[in-house]
Order: C-alpha cells, then sequence, then structure tokens
C-alpha cells in the first residue's frame, strides 16, 4: 500500500494528465457529432473483431470434437470405399478389362467377319461351319474367334462357306498360356461339359492361382498372342504326374454363338510354307 | 502567490475573450484560425508545479471549447501541450537560469523564444487540428489548416510575447 502511495506521489503528474485528457476526450466524443460517430464506428468495429476473436477461439477449442467426428465418420467412408471397390473390379474384370486387352490384340490384324451357318457341341468332334470361304479370303488354318474369346481353326474351305474345327472337337490342340506368366501348354477337349476345356503340360514348378486368365501364347501363325480362352477352374495332375492338368473355364459358350471374325495374319502363309520345309527335312 | 494567480487569471480571461470576440472569427484564406490561448502555458516561469500548467491548460482550453464550441478538443490539447511544457523549458533554458526563469526573447534570446514557442504551438495546433479532423482521409486539407494556424498562432504568440516584454523591460528601467 505504501510502495503503491509512494508510486502514486511520484508520477502524480502522470495521472492528472492521464485523468484531464481522458475527461476531454470523453467531451470530445460525447458533444461533437461527427467525432461521437467515428467513436461509435470505432467502438463498433473493435467490439466486432473481439466476438469473432472470441469466436475463432471458441472454434478453435471445440476442434478437438470435430475432430473425432471427421475421423470416424473418415473410417465409415474408407470401408465404404473399399467395398465399392472391390464390387467394381467384381463387375468390371470379366468384360471391360478383357475386351480392352482383347481389342488391343486383334487391333491391326484383319478380320474377316462371318456368320455361323451349322453347329453342334453334342457330339466328341464338333464341327462348325460359317458363311464365308476362299471367296472371302479365308484358307485353312486361319484363326477364328468371337466378341468374347476363341472359337477354333479353320479346317477345309470351299468358294463361299468354311468349316471350323471348333475348341469343342478332341482333334484341336491350341497353344495358350498363363496371363502375366510365360508358363504355356496345350488347350484341349476331352468331351463333356462344353464350358469347360483342359490345358496340359503346365510345368510343376509353375505358380499360379485358381481365376488366373488362360490366352494364346502366340507360339504358331494361326493366333497373334493375348486372346482371350477363358480362366483356371481346378488345377489338377496330368496323366504322367510330371505337369499340371488345369481345367480351363472357356469364355466361349458355343451353345449360343452366331457372329465370328476369322483372323488373317499378313505373313500367316509364308510361315506356314517355311514350317513345312523344316518338317519335310527333320522327315528325311 | 495571490498576484501570481491573479495575473494568471487576467491572461486567461484576456486570452478566452480575445478568442471568443476576434479570432474565432478568422479565417485566412478560408484556412487559417489562431489559436492565440496557447500562449499562457507559454508565461509559466521554469520551476512551476506541472500539475498546476496542466490545470490552467485544461481549464484554458475548456473555456475556449465553450465558446469556440469545440468541446474537449482545445481541452485535450492544451493539457498536452501543459505536460511538455515544463521539460521543453528545462531543455531549452540556458544553463546559468535562475531556478523561477519565465522564458522570454530577454532570458532565451530571439530565436530561443522562437523556438521554444514554435515547438509548443506546433505540438498543440498538431494535437488540436489532429483532434478536429479525427482522420487522415483529407489530409491536403488537414495540411494546410493546420500549418497555416500553426503559423498564425506563432506569430500572434510572438506579437503578445514582444508587447509583454516591452512592457515588463519599461517596468524594469
Amino acid at each position: 500500500m505504501r510502495a503503491l502511495l509512494d508510486f502514486i506521489a511520484k508520477y502524480y503528474h502522470w495521472l492528472i494528465f492521464v485523468v484531464l485528457e481522458g475527461v476531454s476526450l470523453m467531451l470530445l466524443f460525447q458533444f461533437n457529432r461527427y467525432q461521437h460517430s467515428l467513436w461509435i464506428t470505432a467502438l463498433t468495429e473493435m467490439v466486432s473483431k473481439v466476438q469473432a476473436a472470441e469466436a475463432e477461439a471458441l472454434r478453435y477449442l471445440t476442434l478437438g470434437r470435430a475432430n473425432e467426428q471427421l475421423t470416424r465418420r473418415n473410417i465409415i467412408l474408407e470401408y465404404n470405399l473399399e467395398q465399392a471397390t472391390r464390387q467394381i473390379a467384381i463387375l468390371t474384370h470379366d468384360s471391360t478389362g478383357t475386351e480392352r486387352i482383347q481389342a488391343e490384340r486383334i487391333n491391326g490384324l484383319e478380320l474377316i467377319p462371318a456368320k455361323i451357318v451349322t453347329n453342334s457341341i453334342k457330339r466328341r468332334d464338333n464341327l462348325i461351319t460359317i458363311d464365308a470361304g476362299e471367296a472371302d479370303g479365308i484358307h485353312e488354318e486361319m484363326g477364328v474367334v468371337c466378341g468374347t474369346g476363341l472359337v477354333g481353326i479353320v479346317y477345309r474351305t470351299s468358294k463361299h462357306f468354311s468349316v471350323i474345327l471348333p475348341l469343342l472337337n478332341s482333334h484341336s490342340h491350341i497353344s495358350c498360356r498363363l496371363r502375366g506368366s510365360e508358363y504355356f501348354g496345350h488347350l484341349t477337349w476331352d468331351g463333356g461339359n462344353p464350358l469347360f476345356a483342359q490345358l496340359d503340360d503346365i510345368p510343376r514348378h509353375a505358380r499360379f492361382n485358381i481365376g488366373d486368365i488362360v490366352e494364346t501364347s502366340g507360339f504358331s501363325s494361326v493366333f497373334p498372342p493375348g486372346i482371350f480362352v477363358g480362366k483356371v477352374d481346378a488345377i489338377g495332375n496330368s496323366d504322367d504326374g510330371l505337369s499340371y492338368k488345369l481345367r480351363v473355364h472357356l469364355a466361349t459358350d458355343f451353345a449360343t454363338l452366331q457372329d465370328v471374325c476369322v483372323v488373317a495374319q499378313q505373313f500367316q502363309p509364308e510361315v506356314q510354307e517355311l514350317e513345312q520345309q523344316s518338317d519335310s527335312l527333320i522327315a528325311l | 502567490m495571490l498576484i501570481t494567480f491573479l495575473q494568471r487569471t487576467l491572461w486567461l480571461v484576456a486570452l478566452v475573450a480575445a478568442q471568443m470576440m476576434v479570432f474565432n472569427y478568422v479565417h485566412l484564406f478560408g484556412y487559417a484560425t489562431p489559436l492565440p490561448y496557447v500562449y499562457l502555458l507559454l508565461i509559466f516561469p521554469l520551476g512551476t508545479a506541472r500539475w498546476s500548467i496542466m490545470l490552467w491548460g485544461f481549464v484554458c482550453g475548456l473555456l475556449c471549447d465553450f465558446v469556440s464550441l469545440t468541446m474537449g478538443i482545445g481541452a485535450a490539447s492544451m493539457t498536452l501541450a501543459a505536460f511538455v511544457q515544463p521539460l521543453l523549458l528545462k531543455y531549452m533554458a540556458p544553463k546559468d537560469a535562475v531556478d523561477n526563469m519565465q522564458a522570454s526573447f530577454h532570458e532565451l534570446s530571439f530565436w530561443g523564444y522562437v523556438r521554444y514557442s514554435g515547438i509548443l504551438t506546433f505540438i498543440f495546433s498538431a494535437t488540436y487540428f489532429l483532434l478536429l479532423s479525427s482522420s487522415f482521409f483529407h489530409l491536403y486539407d488537414f495540411t494546410i489548416a493546420f500549418t497555416s494556424s500553426w503559423i498564425l498562432t506563432l506569430i500572434l504568440c510572438l506579437a503578445i510575447e514582444r508587447v509583454r516584454g516591452g512592457k515588463h523591460h519599461a517596468k524594469e528601467s
């Protein structure tokens, strides 16, 4: 108390100065209309700023709760996104992606369209006849595909018709591989269910899973590599036990087949002639 | 003491009356308004209590505000100038000045008194016109009005001091 009195006694002129200036300014803002309006404006602005700062501070203090709610919401959304992504992957995997890859594979090849004239799936050695022949540029050993996958190979031709050896024939042996790896084998059909064929000669050290895609290997002049054939449905052993024998769910439904395309590769006749000459030399 | 008080009161009444009846009607070029009542602060001698100068200044300013309808502006300006006056006079006074030296042309020299009164009237005028405009939106008008009024006030203060000083010397001789 004494210190306070000493302080006031020492600096009393400051106190008087502040009091007199305060009174003067009070009179100024009270009795002068212009200064009064300025004072009110400044005061309002100051109060508004203080209130804004207070609101901002309150918002900041409640951020913890908001953050907790956002985290909870984020977890729910992340879960929903994961589910949706899985659904999209399931719905688009067999159609869009495969069609796109197949379109890329057959891009640049000459495709000769044809319609199915006769077809069968019940016999051991089925054959298909199409309404396009040599007059359309078709000749033997050409590949045949449809919108969903592989069909077979041209077996005999006439001027306006051709006979196709489809996958559903015991004499059909088409070189195929597992997509994403270089392991290949021969696709055959042993009768029975027309939706399934067998892929033989897959080596024992090959790594694959059920659902992996089977496509043409391109190891012949008949089909370009990458034409979709089907998916691995079951895994088994070959008769001699030295390799795998895979059951393949075929992409082509032969029971409903109507339109096909014959694949004309540019250098196919030249390659076939060379292969025949090589076979002749080996026979000698 | 009483004579000093009466003398100051007389100066106060005279300056306020002059402001009310004469100088409030002077607006040179539409800008310059003399405010010579600040002269009251110039007559306080060295060693006068600060609170006393401030009270005299405040009352003088307030009375002028009443008659000029500028409530608070003159009082605030005079109080600030009165707060500075003792420090300024102490700084401007010669080293061998007596304890109760009163500022005059004789004591501070002509230019010394011009500087002393110039600084004090500058502080007063600047505060006065700053409070009057309360903003710098019209900086050009503010500068012209403040500068011209300050110079006019300074000239009047110097003139009053010249007259007062002349009489004082005549009495002494």
